[in-house]
């Protein structure tokens, strides 16, 4: 009655409720200008935006914020953070800009152009330093395979090769389901062959076919492609046993094709591709073969081409006197004609260490020799000297030579790669693990994972820029260069329990734990691509288990 | 170009509500729109220019804006350049020019859009995302009397999908 009337003549109330209803002159303004005001603000804003209304939701998320938003966080900072790039003329370089800015490695994601997600891609790599992710696992063999499983993974494939199953591939995405199985099994044999190597071609041959090879126990190597559309292993090449042993370590990168016997015999190969057709592949051609007497396991074999040559690496474990295990590495440059341009060693051993082989340091280490010799550039330690510990494993993604060490700790050493000399940087332990570390593995961007022997623990690396740059000698100092796994946040429905009485759950330590004791982890092999870490599980029974790390 | 005799030089704009202001070219030139019309009519223009889509209110007010940045250097051609998007800081003449309310900020945004003054649109955006920073999506909607058209279900599990974002 009375307050009937108060509304009617609102006139004469305060300004409050003359005010109502407001105008909403914000989402009156063009899609454009408000992507403007929502470029000024931060992500975390930029997300709480999404839920202010549905227009708002639907320009949060543009892809130009978050183009933006990704190049700003991760890609300036790294920018800054490789030495060199910086120093050329000022920041004008390093401003963003669609067309000019520099993205490193990330440009693939810019020719994807308008098919990239980039709140998608923002997320990954948020999760990534952060170390957030969900755990899944394949179970890949009832009982340990001798010799063990082998598994790599590709961009968006798990390879995984035994005597007992074959070969697989598993959808690295999704339900981790099996995509392709082939027996290792040659057509007049009985038993199967024992596969001891295994590379994935890493040459950037578009034909949506990966190619994987397979070294064998009698010195044979098969090579198979993957073809993903009839779900089949495609036999391109096999290559007769040979008398110089198993094949311990392999690399691939079309055409080339590098192989490592267990004697240390290295021999690099050639295909001559005639046909575009995933058909079959002629018998290649050997480049090139040398035997190594200074070669100690592990072994890491990588390929790296240019538009005038290729480079074959072998970086290996190096033992010294008096000061235990150090590495080295050994380069090989041909034209692609297959021509020897040179071959040259480094080693990161101390100055006055002797290795075993008894050579002494030169000063130039460049030879055109065929047969290459020991010896090196060898640079001086500094403090935080590397573990002299025996490497449990090697990985070299150029430039980065990460070694693990059964003493908690891995070894970082940069690899300086130039026309005139091969170099290893003194190389820098890295702390951060609390037990002994079995399996580490570096990739582009200086990106690296490890694991512990008893698996409870995976820690991201972000190796960018080696320890060269203050930054990440400051990060070092602080702890801050890795980070400890951590499973997601515990769902609602995590430690459901199922009808049969077993709990489960997607906690990360509980996963990693299950069932394993010292005595049977094995292997703790460990890849990973884009979005996954994959950690190889040996449990009690010796069932094997991949443990699958998802970071999307 | 640089005579003296040219820097006096005066324009008249007329607004929306046909209002005639008297400024000076290089005042006026800040919007690269009049610039651009100035240039194409070409030599001395006597006749008043008119900006339909502004009135005598908000075009004092950015004309103020003009006149106060009269001496700064061209705008960067390069839409998405870093130096845009560096940060929400606004000098503090900006920002007393900008305390203004909600209406009188939109108009300017509007006007700046329209006569292409590319700085002073950004100082806008960023007054508005100033606004917006750090505030809740319930703040948010209050402060600019935005109406929530989620069903709380539908809210709720965009606030789901966002969790990863959140600092733990």
């Amino acid at each position: 009655m009375k307050r009937v009337r108060e509304e009617n003549d609102g006139g004469e109330r305060p300004a409050k409720v003359r005010r109502v209803p407001a105008k909403d002159r914000l989402s009156k303004l063009s899609d454009e200008l408000l992507v403007r005001i929502l470029s000024f603000v931060p992500v975390p804003t930029l997300l709480l935006c999404q839920q202010v209304s549905r227009k708002f939701s639907r320009l949060a998320i543009d892809s130009e914020l978050w183009k933006a938003a990704y190049y700003k966080r991760f890609v300036l900072p790294r920018a800054t953070r490789i030495p060199g790039i910086k120093d050329t003329s000022a920041s004008d370089h390093l401003r963003y800009s669609s067309q000019l800015s520099k993205w490193l490695d990330d440009g693939h994601l810019l020719r994807k152009g308008i098919c990239t997600n980039w709140k998608q891609q923002y997320r990954l790599r948020h999760n990534w330093s952060q170390g957030q992710c969900a755990v899944s696992e394949i179970v890949v063999a009832e009982r340990p395979p001798d010799p063990p499983l082998l598994v790599m993974m590709s961009s968006s494939t798990i390879f995984t090769a035994d005597s007992l199953s074959g070969l697989r591939a598993f959808d690295s995405k999704n339900e981790r389901e099996l995509i392709a199985s082939t027996p290792l099994l040659r057509p007049e044999a009985t038993n199967p062959q024992l596969p001891t190597s295994m590379a994935i071609d890493t040459s950037e041959r578009d034909t949506g076919h990966e190619r994987v090879v397979i070294g064998f126990e009698d010195g044979s190597f098969t090579i198979y492609t993957l073809r993903r559309e009839d779900q089949s292993f495609r036999t391109l090449f096999e290559h007769a046993p040979s008398t110089n042993g198993a094949l311990s370590a392999v690399a691939f990168s079309s055409p080339y094709l590098l192989t490592m016997t267990e004697y240390h015999l290295l021999s690099m190969y050639v295909f001559l591709e005639d046909t575009q057709l995933d058909d079959t592949l002629g018998p290649p051609n050997l480049l090139y073969s040398l035997q190594s007497h200074t070669v100690w396991p592990p072994v890491s074999l990588s390929i790296r081409t240019t538009t005038t040559s290729m480079t074959a690496s072998i970086a290996y474990a190096l033992p010294t006197y008096l000061s235990g295990w150090t590495v080295g590495i050994q380069e090989m440059r041909l034209t692609h004609d297959g021509e020897l341009l040179e071959s040259r060693l480094a080693t990161a051993a101390d100055q006055h260490s002797l290795t075993l082989s008894g050579q002494r340091s030169m000063s130039s280490p460049t030879t055109r020799s065929s047969s290459p010799f020991p010896g090196g550039s060898r640079e001086p330690a500094l403090a935080d000297n590397p573990s002299n510990a025996k490497p449990t494993s090697m990985s070299y993604s150029h430039p980065y030579l990460l070694v693990a060490h059964p003493d908690n700790t891995l070894s970082l050493y940069l690899v300086k790669s130039t026309a005139s000399s091969l170099s290893i940087s003194a190389g820098t332990r890295l702390w951060g693990h609390t037990s002994s570390i079995s399996g580490a593995h570096v990739g582009v961007r200086g990106k690296a994972v490890s694991v512990s022997r008893l698996g409870d623990e995976l820690r991201v690396w972000d190796l960018e820029g080696g320890m060269a740059s203050s930054t990440n000698r400051r990060r070092s100092k602080n702890g801050e260069l890795s980070v400890r796994i951590q499973p997601s946040k515990p769902n609602n429905n995590s430690n459901e329990v199922q009808d049969d009485g077993r709990v489960r759950r997607f906690d990360l330590r509980f996963a990693l734990d299950q069932g394993f004791d010292d005595s049977t982890v094995s292997r703790g092999w460990v890849g990973f691509d884009e979005q996954n870490v994959i950690v190889l599980r040996e449990k009690r029974e010796g069932s094997q288990a991949l443990v699958v790390y998802d970071f999307a | 170009m640089s005579a003296p005799t040219e820097e006096k030089k005066t324009v008249v704009l007329t607004t929306s509500d046909n209002a005639d202001l008297t400024v000076e070219r290089e005042v006026a030139e800040r919007s690269i729109l009049i610039k651009n019309l100035l240039e194409d009519l070409g030599g001395d223009n006597a006749e008043a220019i008119p900006i339909p889509n502004v009135n005598e209110a908000v075009m004092k007010k950015v004309l103020e804006w003009c006149e106060h940045h009269r001496k700064d250097p061209p705008a960067s051609q390069d839409d998405d350049s870093d130096s845009r998007k560096k940060s929400t800081d606004i000098d503090e003449w900006d920002q007393k020019f900008m305390q203004v309310d909600q209406e009188m900020l939109f108009e300017i945004i509007l006007a700046a859009n329209y006569l292409d003054i590319k700085a002073l649109l950004d100082v806008g955006c960023k007054t508005v995302a100033n606004m917006i920073k750090g505030k809740s999506p319930d703040e948010i909607r209050k402060t600019f009397n935005i109406q929530n058209d989620f069903t709380p279900e539908e809210e709720d599990q965009i606030r789901r999908e966002n969790e990863w974002a959140e600092d733990r």
